[in-house]
C-alpha cells in the first residue's frame, strides 16, 4: 500500500502558513456558498409553507406595501358567506420596513379566537390564557424571538406599539415565526389613526384547494364597484410576488458563489502547483524508486483533497454557526425568509469542495506523474 | 551472456538547439556480482548510460538486457515494477524526502510490495542496521550529516533487496571521510551481498574499489589502464 496519506499530511504540514491560507480561502468561499445556499433553502420552506394551496390572500386593488392596503374588516363577513369559503382571517399588518431587510419587525393582529384556530402554531413557552385575556399581550414567533432574545414576560416596544410578549410559538409555517401576533383592535388602535374597523389583508380558507381560482374571481367581482376594490391571489403566488426580489438577489448571489468557487478551485491549483514544482526531485526519485504515475497522481490528488476538505471543514462549521445562533432573516413587504441548514446543503458543499479539489488537483498531479526522470538526473 | 548487456546501444537527446549523442553504438556486459565502475568527465554520458541500465530511460538504438530482460520490450509499468524489484539507485546528491524520517524514507520503496508492517519493519531496521545508522531511524534528513544521509540513501536502495545497486557520483558531495565510508561500504555489499554494482564517477581514486573500470569518452567507453582494481 503507498503511502497515499502520510506523505501528503507531512508535505501540508511543512508549510503551515501557504496551507493555512489557502485552507482559508476555501474556508471563505464554501462558507459564503453554504450562507446563500442556505438562503435558497428558507425561500424554498417558506414557498412551500403548509396551507399555501388552499389558501387565498386579500389585498387591496393596486397596493404596493402592506402598509397601504385597507380593507373594510366587515367584508371578512361576506366573503365567508361565498360557497367553498371555510374561514376567514382578517388581519391587520404593521411592519419596520416594507422593504427588503435583515431585521424587520412584522406585528399581525387578528380575531384570537379565529388566529388560533386558523394557524398551524403552537405555542413552546408562555401563557396562551394570558394572551387571550390580555388586548396587549403578543405571541412572537420563535425565529424573531430568539433573534431579538425574547422570553414570555419581556415587554416589547417598537415604535408607537408596545405589547407584553405572552407566549412563543413554534410554527408548521416558517413565514410566522418571523411574526408577532397580536390582538386585531389592539393593533388598529396602536398602528395609525382613525383605521379602527380596518385591515390589512383577508386571509381566505377553502375548503377545497381546487376552487381557489373561482373563489378569488368572486371575492374580486363583489369589491369591485365598492369603496376598497380587492386583488385576490393564491397565497403561493402572493408569497412569489413578495419574495420575488429576493429570488432575483439570491439568483445573483448563487452565480456569485459559483465564481467564488471557480476562483477557489485557481487558488488551490496554484498552491499545489507550487508544491508540486518545489518537488520535482523527490518525484524523480519516486518514480525511479518503481513508483508509477498514478501512484504520484494519487498522492497530489490526496493532499489536494486533504486541503480542500480542512478548507471547506472550517467554511461549513462557520456557516453552521453563524446559520444557527444568528437567526438571521431577510423579510420582504413582511414575508420573513429565513436561513436555513439541511444534512443535504452540508452533503452538496463537501460534494462540491471534493469537485473542486479533483479539478484542481488535476494539472499538478499529472505534472507530477510526467516527471522526466532521465532529464532530472541527467548531467554527469 | 552477461548478467546485464547493452548492445550497440546510441542515445541521443536535444539540449537547446543541439542534438547531443552521449552514448554513440556502446556495446558493453557486467556479469553478476561484478562492482563495474564507469569513469568519465562531467558531460559525458555516464548518467545516461546508469538511466539506461536502471530502466528509467530507454536507447534510440540497440538493446539493453539485465538479468534476461530486454528493457526496452516492458511496457512503461512493466518497467516499473521490474525497477522497483531489480535496481536500487544511489543518487549523488542523497534526495531523501525531507518531510520523512530515516526510517520512512528507507521505507519508501517497500510501499510498492505486498509486506505487512511487521515485515517492513523487519526489512528497515535491518537495512539501517547494514548502514551503521540504527540509531538514527527517527531523525529527519536535516538532522543528519552528510555521510550519513548519504547512508540512508543506500539503505533505501538495498532494502527491497534488489540484485542491482546503480550508484551516481555516491561520494561526490561528501568529504574525505564520509566518501570512503560509502565506498567501503558499496564493497562491502558487493563482496558480502552479492549485488551487482554500477557506480559512475569522475574520481579516479574511487574507482579502485571496482572490480572492472571502464572509461566513456566522446560517446565511447574504452578499458582504463591506470586505475587498479580490487581482485
Amino acid at each position: 500500500m503507498i503511502p497515499v496519506l502520510t506523505l501528503p499530511l507531512r508535505h501540508l504540514r511543512r508549510r503551515p502558513a501557504r496551507t493555512v491560507l489557502t485552507a482559508l480561502g476555501v474556508a471563505a468561499a464554501i462558507f459564503l456558498f453554504v450562507s446563500v445556499e442556505s438562503l435558497g433553502l428558507g425561500l424554498q420552506r417558506a414557498l412551500s409553507s403548509g396551507d399555501a394551496a388552499r389558501t387565498l390572500v386579500v389585498y387591496r386593488e393596486n397596493r404596493y406595501c402592506p402598509q397601504t392596503s385597507f380593507l373594510p374588516e366587515r367584508y371578512a363577513g361576506r366573503v365567508a358567506e361565498i360557497d367553498g369559503v371555510e374561514s376567514v382571517l382578517p388581519v391587520k399588518v404593521h411592519l419596520s420596513d416594507c422593504r427588503a431587510s435583515l431585521d424587520v419587525v412584522a406585528f399581525q393582529g387578528a380575531p384570537v379566537d379565529t388566529l388560533l384556530r386558523t394557524r398551524p402554531i403552537e405555542l413552546v413557552a408562555g401563557d396562551l390564557d394570558r394572551f387571550r385575556r390580555e388586548p396587549d399581550a403578543a405571541l412572537v414567533g420563535r425565529a424573531f424571538a430568539n433573534r431579538r432574545g425574547l422570553a414570555p414576560g419581556d415587554r416589547f416596544r417598537f415604535g408607537e406599539i408596545t405589547v407584553d410578549v405572552a407566549g412563543i410559538f413554534a410554527s408548521d409555517d416558517p413565514v410566522d415565526e418571523g411574526l408577532l401576533l397580536t390582538h386585531l383592535e389592539f393593533l388598529q388602535r396602536a398602528a395609525g389613526v382613525d383605521r379602527l374597523g380596518t385591515v390589512t389583508q383577508l386571509e381566505v380558507k377553502l375548503a377545497d384547494a381546487g376552487d381557489g381560482r373561482r373563489v378569488a374571481e368572486e371575492i374580486d367581482r363583489m369589491f369591485a364597484t365598492a369603496e376598497a376594490p380587492t386583488s385576490t391571489r393564491p397565497r403561493l403566488e402572493f408569497l412569489e410576488g413578495a419574495t420575488a426580489e429576493l429570488a432575483e438577489l439570491l439568483r445573483f448571489a448563487r452565480a456569485f458563489g459559483r465564481i467564488c468557487v471557480l476562483v477557489v478551485v485557481v487558488l488551490i491549483a496554484n498552491t499545489v502547483l507550487l508544491s508540486v514544482q518545489e518537488r520535482g526531485r523527490e518525484f524523480g526519485v519516486h518514480l525511479t524508486l518503481g513508483y508509477r504515475g498514478a501512484h504520484l497522481v494519487a498522492m497530489v490528488t490526496v493532499e489536494t483533497l486533504l486541503l480542500t476538505l480542512a478548507g471547506a471543514a472550517v467554511g461549513v462549521a462557520a456557516a453552521v454557526v453563524v446559520v444557527s445562533t444568528s437567526h438571521a432573516a431577510l423579510a420582504v413587504e413582511g414575508v420573513s425568509v429565513g436561513f436555513a441548514l439541511s444534512a443535504g446543503e452540508v452533503a452538496r458543499a463537501v460534494g462540491i469542495a471534493v469537485v473542486a479539489a479533483v479539478a484542481a488537483a488535476a494539472v499538478p498531479a499529472l505534472r507530477a506523474a510526467r516527471t522526466d526522470v532521465h532529464r532530472l538526473f541527467r548531467g554527469a | 551472456m552477461s548478467f546485464i548487456t547493452l548492445d550497440r546501444v546510441t542515445k541521443r537527446y536535444v539540449k537547446g538547439d543541439h542534438e547531443l549523442t552521449p552514448l554513440k553504438d556502446v556495446t558493453v556486459g557486467i556479469d553478476e556480482g561484478a562492482f563495474f565502475v564507469l569513469l568519465g568527465p562531467s558531460g559525458s554520458g555516464k548518467t545516461t548510460l546508469l538511466n539506461l541500465v536502471a530502466g528509467i530511460d530507454r536507447p534510440d538504438e540497440g538493446t539493453v538486457t539485465v538479468a534476461g530482460h530486454d528493457l526496452g520490450a516492458l511496457s512503461a509499468r512493466a518497467l516499473s515494477s521490474w525497477r522497483a524489484e531489480h535496481v536500487g539507485y544511489v543518487f549523488q546528491q542523497h534526495h531523501l524526502v525531507p518531510v520523512l524520517t530515516a526510517y520512512e524514507n528507507v521505507e519508501l520503496p517497500l510501499h510498492l510490495f505486498p509486506l505487512d508492517r511487521r515485515e517492513r519493519h523487519e526489512r528497515v531496521a535491518l537495512a539501517l542496521d547494514l548502514v551503521g545508522l540504527a540509531d538514527r531511524a527517527s531523525h529527519h534528513p536535516r538532522e543528519l550529516s552528510g555521510g550519513q544521509e548519504q547512508r540512508v540513501a543506500i539503505a533505501r536502495a538495498i532494502v527491497a533487496d534488489p540484485p542491482i545497486l546503480v550508484a551516481d557520483e555516491p561520494t561526490g558531495d561528501l568529504d574525505h571521510e564520509a566518501a570512503a565510508a560509502t565506498l567501503d561500504l558499496l564493497a562491502r555489499l558487493n563482496r558480502e551481498r552479492g549485488k551487482t554494482i554500477c557506480m559512475v564517477t569522475h574520481d579516479r581514486s574511487a574507482a579502485s574499489v571496482g572490480t572492472r573500470v571502464l572509461e566513456l569518452r566522446k560517446g565511447a567507453l574504452r578499458e582504463t589502464g591506470d586505475v587498479e582494481v580490487s581482485p
